[in-house]
């Protein structure tokens, strides 16, 4: 390839790339500015601060968030802080008990034959994955009912339960993968090394299986973070989340675009630090093999 | 240090059964190699030995003691695996020393054993790195160190050196061979190469489809093999096999399927006209003489040998000579059997008949 050709293609696929990187942050950058706007600037369409609109703590005042209000009371910020508190303490303990158990799970089914009834492993598999196939709305009504019975409603022990189930597929598939990496005889000389079954797996297995766990945790974090179906659904005052209190902004004047905008910003917030500090991490865990 | 009894063991997967009754001794220190084809039954018979695969009936006792129903940890002995099996989240080190943290061992006489064990292998530059940071001989020497660090009553071996480039595996093949003289531990071989078998063991035991062929001292197997598949089975190039009869009327002699005849020096009485298989191996044709006319196909010179591929009648035949040979294809060579050194089986069970 001559000089001039390969200056064009490096063009094209920069060009490409700068176009989607804006097509992916945009959003992100509207939210984030519109935080800081007034009803005018959202509807006459202001994109630029300092150019087109001057920006203004409206909407994070509305959160009790701006340097003007952050010192005082504010029943705002306390219930966003309690519904920040049930996102995480919903996410983080959905994705880490989804962990556990799915790669319990995980191991099983790649180390060990099962049969059950005429499912072999790749069946229960497959069974496992084929829950994401339903949608969540079928199970609407009996997870109600459960739930009322169980006196479930309104927690985040339940949140937490139907979270868990609801990522448990994904997780057990994500360490399928990464256990069916791992050579049997590595455990093998583990037993032979003076370990139990349980001592090989948790001493040999699970930290080379570690960075698919980290992978799987944080992709359980995301979803369930994001998750808004089961929240609106299940919880009410005390165990609501972020993305219910988000969308409920939607109120009978109209959208208060910039005190929602503020809520999303905060609400997305722990997502981009995820994705820009952990990213390598998810496609390490995902794609690497452990061992070679 | 322990001697291993394998008694009457037996391997089935579900009504499959793949290893028939098998038994053998080993003594306290010996060297012993199991050899034979793939699927022959003999990593399965290791496996049981270490413990990792479940017996279906028999016994195997490690030093007097049945260990049938212990786990691996319980049996007191080191596996180096065939892909050696190294955990690659810790170092050499680690690797070395972890069935001794294991046993709860204090540290400092793990650093020491660990130590010692990475000098006789040459490996204390590298104890602090990581088993991908290795080359594949180096990785090889990191799980031989794994499994004498511990000092076990048993050394198994599955195919260590077949990951091994050809002049690394002939070296450490002599290192493995130094490495017993020197610790004396009883020590399980496994390998295919029957090269591997001849240069390293005490004994040899042959074992194909599930059972014990023959066993016994690496040139007891070579000079005196019990049945066809051992014959054909040690020795390299491969034992010639030629087809024909035996015939008694006044000197022994065999006839081959093209009426060629070879010679015996003798034959079992009443044997005239049997159908049987005539054994020779390649290094005991002597050029000239009394000789079978042999149509040369192909030359192989190496420099210290000659090897002839060459046809008596329709049946091949292969002869490797000391002496520089200038015959051309389809040239009839004279190649004369050593009739002291024929190996006569019967062709119906392939059992030994001189």
């Amino acid at each position: 390839m001559s000089d001039t050709q390969r200056i064009t293609v490096r063009v094209l696929v920069y060009g490409a790339l700068i176009i989607w990187t804006f097509v992916s942050l945009f959003p992100i950058y509207w939210t984030l500015t519109t935080s800081f706007k007034t009803a005018v600037n959202v509807t006459q369409g202001h994109l630029i601060p300092w150019v087109d609109f001057i920006p203004d703590w409206r909407g994070w005042r509305s959160l009790g968030l701006s340097p003007d209000t952050i010192g005082q009371v504010s029943t705002v910020r306390e219930e966003f802080l309690k519904r920040f508190a049930n996102s995480v303490i919903a996410s983080l303990g959905a994705a880490a008990l989804a962990v556990v158990i799915g790669s319990l799970a995980a191991y099983g089914l790649s180390r060990f034959d099962y049969k059950f009834g005429w499912m072999r492993n790749k069946d229960i598999s497959f069974f496992f994955l084929s829950q994401l196939i339903l949608p969540p709305v079928v199970l609407a009504m009996p997870f109600l009912v459960l739930y009322k019975e169980l006196a479930l409603l309104d927690t985040r022990i339940g949140l937490i339960l139907v979270y868990t189930l609801m990522v448990l597929p994904i997780v057990i598939w994500i360490m399928r993968d990464q256990f069916d990496t791992i050579p049997i005889e590595l455990e093998q000389a583990a037993l032979v090394d003076g370990c139990s079954v349980w001592g090989a797996f948790l001493r040999i297995v699970v930290p080379i299986a570690l960075p698919g766990m980290v992978a799987a945790f944080i992709l359980s974090v995301i979803l369930c973070w994001n998750e808004y179906f089961f929240a609106a659904l299940l919880t009410s005052t005390n165990a609501k989340t972020l993305p219910v209190m988000v969308a409920s902004q939607t109120g009978s004047q109209g959208i208060s675009w910039w005190s929602m905008a503020a809520l999303s910003t905060a609400a997305i917030a722990p997502l981009v630090v995820i994705g820009v500090f952990l990213e390598r991490y998810i496609v390490k865990g995902l794609t690497a093999g452990a061992v070679k | 240090m322990a001697s291993v009894d394998v008694v009457d063991v037996r391997k089935a997967y579900g009504s499959q059964e793949v290893i028939h009754g098998v038994s053998i001794g080993i003594k306290d220190g010996e060297f012993v190699i199991l050899v034979g084809p793939s699927g022959c039954g003999k990593s399965t018979l290791l496996r049981m030995i270490a413990g990792l695969e479940p017996i279906t009936s028999g016994d195997i006792r490690i030093g007097e003691k049945v260990v049938n129903d212990l786990p691996p940890k319980d049996r007191d002995i080191a596996m180096v695996f065939q892909s050696y099996a190294l955990y690659p989240h810790k170092t050499v080190a680690e690797n070395m020393g972890f069935a001794l943290k294991m046993r709860h061992a204090p540290k400092a006489e793990i650093e020491s054993r660990v130590r010692r064990a990475a000098e006789i292998l040459d490996l204390v530059p590298y104890l602090s790195r990581y088993p991908r940071q290795l080359s594949g001989g180096q990785r090889q020497r990191v799980a031989m160190g794994r499994a004498i660090v511990r000092d076990p009553k048993v050394f198994l071996f599955d195919e260590p050196l077949s990951n091994l480039d050809a002049k690394l595996r002939v070296q450490m093949r002599a290192e493995i061979k130094e490495l017993h003289q020197r610790l004396k531990t009883t020590t399980v071989y496994v390998t295919h190469d029957q090269v591997e078998a001849m240069t390293m063991a005490d004994r040899i035991v042959v074992m194909h489809d599930g059972i014990v062929e023959q066993s016994g001292s690496p040139l007891e197997l070579y000079d005196r093999p019990n049945n066809i598949f051992v014959a054909g089975f040690i020795g390299s190039p491969a034992m010639n096999l030629l087809k024909g009869k035996i015939k008694l009327n006044g000197k022994a002699s065999f006839v081959t399927e093209d009426g060629i005849d070879l010679p015996l020096t003798s034959a079992p009485q009443g044997s005239d006209g049997r159908p049987a298989i005539y054994g020779i191996r390649p290094e005991h044709f002597a050029l000239g003489g009394e000789a079978v006319k042999a149509e040369v196909s192909v030359l192989e010179p190496t420099g210290s040998e000659t090897q002839v591929f060459a046809k008596v009648g329709a049946q091949k035949i292969v002869g490797v000579f000391r002496e520089r040979i200038s015959a051309k294809p389809g040239e009839a060579l004279p190649m004369a059997p050593d009739p002291k050194l024929v190996h006569l089986f019967d062709k119906e069970t392939g059992l030994r008949l001189n």
